[in-house]
């Protein structure tokens, strides 16, 4: 095993546990400013309950959020030295922005969010909310701009072998930037829907005692999750047409492709330009899970009169779909990401002197230590988030009142 | 211009430590502490500060992506167990505090704590070895490739990073001796007085190490300075002792916290102009101006993100402000 692949195979371990965590957060985060400000505005109960317990399900999943981010931010000090050498003057740039100007305040807002409960004012808990939601918003469309330059790198010259940063604005309007946000926006708004949706029918088969705010929380994740799927499917087929023009290798030969090569060959000397086959094979799977997905208008005119409970067999069909969209969002990324191999950024620098000169026996240690780690760590997550989930908004440890006895089923009154 | 963003990264990467710091220290803590009630409430006065605090460290590694990317490379890649051992130390302690209350049982949760203890042991081991280790110097070649990583198993690595655990520990003791109920202050003032001499006898000797090692001799650009800060280490160690055994936990906090600080200023003073020396090419040491980004990136950066940090400190700030004092029981508990 060379380091090479080595640190391929941990970059891609790292980046897709990262993924299934942190779309849940984006589209959670959103229903939730839903939630709360719904809340806030008609003082319901029913609204501080839900806000607590998806907010307490938002919470154990952002840990795991962080936790592998941190992993991919050392990573490419760690693996990718040559990343940072080469091109750090303009990949460096979004990164180090979306850390000090999103996620920093991301955090720090989450963490009072979640110790303000009965602390801070209601106007003031919930901004902190909003705060949140944009940070996090503000992060996607940072690491997007990032990961758009390693696809399509532009506003840059070369001196000295080194890239040098010209046009900020080019990486803002990067052709590969655009749709590809929308995509990933829209996608982590169909996880979240879904997640919301299969949840609560999962109460709803149980016949759980809190119906009327399953139901609520069913009818808001179907919603959202249908017309969030229309908007994946529209940016997802968007971005054919750029991508296609910027990175002709990516979706197999073709004349552009050719040409590109041979430049390439010119370049860089003999070599295979062709990404693996696995990229596209994952492409067509997905697009499959998309248009299957597709399927979640049928489900909207069950809402009336309740339909899609009374039938129950909706709510099975909506729990046993939840994998899809994961599935289909680390299959999203596999596209995106082995497509453009054997490049680290596309027809600028190659993955192998990208590589750090760590030895393939650190590499590997690196590698399976991670993976034992972070793996273990999301598999217990998710255990969590499943315990809580199935226990349901009785009483959420999240914004319980400080003196209120844990075992007190009682719901909580709205707090003025 | 360099310098400028060179003291940033190292304000950021300083309060990191200071903050973080407690965080650690407060984990290390949880060992001794076996009562669930009591590890309760520890894990909560750190509560809402807790992700506010490790955040330093992203935006730390963030700066040194944008501002130092020759850096990061070489830093990150030449001192790989100290930096891989710090970094599953931080996502240990991270997910631990998060979820240790989320099981209800007993057993569970104290599984959990003896994870954020390993966590917060191997974080303060990593970034005591880390700081060691760039003073030490590495086997950094012209092309920018550090050869190995046996350069790093030295004894004064070791002690600086034993320094760093006995640092964090006396500052998470004396963080919880200001901010825990009065009643339940008092006995960890007195484990934070304990611990005080056993950080200075560490701190010691991992000096004595440092000043015997052939090739921190050689790394080292400025010694003067590392010994004056090194003094001030030492000064800011006595002042807490004093402080604690005054009843005056809030000095006592800053002096510890002066005492986290010192490390990140001394590495970085006593290299300059250098940020990571060679110990097999002299002319391949990295010049703090040649690991530094090109100009229109260091502008870029500086257009976005400074005038940002006064929103940054305010919102920190904000945070200190609203869970300022002693918990009380009627502030919520969630870790």
């Amino acid at each position: 095993m060379d380091t090479l692949l080595l640190a391929r195979l941990q970059f891609a371990t790292t980046t897709s546990i990262h993924f299934l965590f942190v779309v849940v957060t984006l589209g959670l985060v959103t229903l939730l400013v839903g939630l709360q400000t719904a809340w806030v505005l008609t003082d319901k109960p029913a609204y501080e309950r839900l806000t607590r317990f998806w907010g307490q399900l938002y919470v154990i999943n952002y840990v795991l959020g962080i936790a592998t981010g941190i992993v991919m931010e050392f990573q490419f000090g760690l693996n990718w030295s040559g990343l940072s050498r080469y091109v750090g003057n303009v990949f460096g740039a979004p990164l180090a922005i979306e850390t000090l100007v999103a996620f920093f305040l991301e955090s720090t807002f989450l963490g009072m969010w979640i110790f303000g409960w009965h602390r801070l004012r209601r106007g003031v808990h919930l901004a902190l909310l909003y705060g949140v939601a944009i940070t996090a918003y503000a992060s996607a469309f940072w690491i997007m701009v990032a990961n758009s330059w390693l696809q399509n790198p532009v506003g840059y010259e070369v001196r000295d072998g080194i890239a040098h940063l010209t046009d900020f604005t080019a990486l803002l309007t990067n052709p590969s930037l655009g749709m590809a946000l929308g995509h990933v926006i829209a996608a982590a708004l169909l996880v979240g829907g879904m997640l919301m949706a299969a949840v609560s029918a999962g109460h709803l088969l149980r016949r759980t005692p809190d119906f009327a705010l399953h139901r609520t929380a069913l009818r808001i994740g179907l919603v959202t999750a249908a017309l969030s799927i229309t908007m994946v499917q529209g940016f997802g087929f968007a971005q054919f047409g750029p991508v296609g023009e910027v990175q002709p290798t990516k979706f197999g030969g073709g004349p552009g492709a050719d040409a590109l090569v041979a430049e390439w060959t010119a370049r860089f000397g003999l070599g295979d330009y062709t990404p693996p086959v696995l990229a596209s094979v994952g492409l067509g799977f997905m697009i499959l899970i998309g248009f299957s997905l597709g399927t979640l208008w049928l489900l909207l005119p069950l809402l009336w009169r309740d339909w899609i409970i009374r039938l129950r067999f909706p709510l099975w069909l909506l729990l046993f779909a939840l994998p899809l969209p994961f599935v289909a969002a680390i299959l999203g990324w596999i596209a995106r990401e082995v497509g453009r191999q054997p490049w680290v950024a596309y027809g600028l620098l190659p993955t192998d002197q990208a590589v750090s000169g760590v030895g393939p026996g650190v590499m590997l240690a690196s590698l399976i230590g991670f993976t034992l780690l972070l793996g273990t760590l999301a598999v217990t997550n998710w255990v969590l988030m499943a315990r809580h989930a199935a226990r349901g908004a009785a009483d959420p440890a999240l914004g319980r009142r400080p003196e209120h006895p844990p075992a007190d089923p009682r719901p909580e009154p709205a707090f003025a | 211009m360099e310098l400028a963003w060179y003291a940033l990264l190292g304000a950021f990467f300083a309060t990191y430590l200071v903050l973080g710091g407690y965080d650690y220290g407060v984990g290390l803590l949880l060992a001794r502490r076996t009562d669930p009630a009591r590890r309760r409430a520890a894990l909560n006065a750190v509560g809402p500060f807790f992700l506010g605090n490790e955040v330093w460290l992203v935006a730390a590694v963030g700066l040194l992506f944008g501002a130092f990317p020759l850096l990061e490379g070489e830093l990150l890649a030449g001192l790989y167990p100290a930096v891989v051992g710090a970094l599953a130390g931080v996502i240990l302690v991270t997910v631990g505090v998060q979820l240790r209350s989320r099981p209800a049982g007993d057993r569970a949760r104290a599984t959990w704590d003896r994870v954020v203890v390993v966590g917060s042991l191997l974080a303060a081991l990593g970034w005591g070895a880390v700081l060691a280790g760039m003073l030490q110097g590495v086997p950094l070649h012209a092309d920018g490739h550090v050869a190995g990583v046996s350069h790093l198993f030295t004894p004064f690595v070791a002690a600086a990073g034993l320094a760093v655990v006995a640092l964090v520990a006396a500052h998470g003791a004396t963080f919880l001796a200001l901010r825990l109920p009065a009643a339940d202050a008092e006995p960890t003032a007195r484990t934070a007085r304990r611990l005080v001499p056993v950080a200075l006898a560490a701190v010691g000797t991992a000096a004595v190490l440092g000043l015997l090692s052939d090739r921190v001799r050689a790394a080292v650009q400025r010694p003067a300075v590392g010994v004056l800060l090194l003094g001030l280490l030492v000064a800011a160690l006595l002042a807490a002792r004093v402080a604690l055994a005054r009843r005056r936990p809030g000095l006592a906090f800053a002096a510890t916290a002066i005492a986290l600080a010192v490390p990140v200023a001394l590495v970085g003073a006593t290299l300059w102009p250098y940020a990571l020396v060679s110990t097999v090419d002299a002319g391949a040491s990295l010049t703090v101006a040649d690991a530094a980004a090109s100009g229109p990136t260091l502008r870029l950066l500086g257009w976005l993100t400074v005038p940002l940090l006064p929103a940054l400190l305010g919102f920190q700030a904000m945070c200190w402000w609203v869970f300022r004092g002693r918990t009380d029981g009627r502030a919520p508990v969630y870790w």
